[in-house]
């Protein structure tokens, strides 16, 4: 438990540098990039932090639907 | 202290309690929905939002993610700790999740006294008026978590103590919800357009 717990939070610094870094280049998909990112650390939060991998599924999906929502959101402002 | 197993698979008791997961999804909805208005209004006026994000020190930014996702790794496994039944490893990861929310506090200070000494108010342009009100109401919830977190801290040295397992995680839960609302403004205000 706490070995995964552990390499989560390796993961999600190392995506907290890459957003700070990515967000340095140029491009049309910088924003999909770091959107995405966050979603995972999004989830990585929620599902190995919180235990919500040990919740009803009910709770799952709604988790997994709000990120989603919000993302794709920003992503239809941007297009 | 009652450390009693519960069933996180039944629906109306998920990790924390139904009550704490109904505030977390009301505020992550309300703060969902500030994000995508500031997006919106940031994607009408382009050059005024990235010349505004350009005073802002991404480094903070960063620096303070990893304050928050630090403090909530030491929160996740404080509460692995006393589900084992080990009190006193508890409090020592519940004094550093408390000691890196304080450092993100220091840090998000420092960053609004920049930001005061120049002039930059909630007043100075649409997109700091969605700066210091997301910033600041975020803020207030990671002052109200450390309250908890220090009242629990506090709390479970007693010999008699009262906490049951589902304070802690409803605590813990609360915590974690800052994590959440910060990886939601910390790409949004910092580094996005």
């Amino acid at each position: 438990m706490q070995k995964t717990v552990t390499t989560t939070w390796i993961i999600l610094i190392i995506l907290t540098i890459s957003s700070a870094l990515i967000f340095k280049l140029d491009g049309s998909y910088v924003t999909t990039v770091i959107l995405i990112l966050s979603a995972l650390k999004f989830l990585g939060i929620s599902f190995q932090f919180m235990d919500m991998n040990k919740a009803h599924i009910a709770w799952k999906t709604i988790i997994i639907s709000f990120i989603t929502v919000f993302v794709m959101g920003l992503l239809l402002i941007v297009a | 202290m009652q450390t009693q197993q519960i069933n996180h698979k039944n629906f109306y008791f998920p990790p924390g309690g139904i009550l704490i997961w109904i505030i977390i999804f009301l505020e992550l909805l309300t703060f969902g929905i500030a994000l995508i208005a500031m997006f919106y209004y940031g994607n009408q006026d382009l050059e005024g939002f990235n010349s505004s994000r350009l005073k802002l020190n991404t480094t903070y930014g960063m620096l303070n993610t990893l304050f928050l996702l630090t403090s909530g790794y030491f929160m996740a496994v404080s509460v692995t700790a006393l589900k084992k039944g080990d009190k006193r490893n508890f409090n020592k990861l519940l004094f550093y999740t408390v000691l890196f929310g304080i450092l993100f506090l220091c840090l998000k200070s420092l960053e609004y006294y920049e930001k005061l000494s120049e002039g930059i108010g909630i007043a100075y342009n649409t997109f700091f008026t969605f700066y210091w009100m997301l910033t600041l109401f975020h803020v207030i919830h990671v002052v109200v978590g450390l309250v908890i977190l220090i009242s629990v801290y506090f709390g479970i040295r007693k010999e008699t103590s009262n906490t049951t397992i589902e304070d802690v995680e409803a605590s813990a839960a609360f915590w974690h919800m800052c994590d959440l609302i910060w990886i939601m403004l910390f790409p949004v205000i910092y580094l996005i357009f």
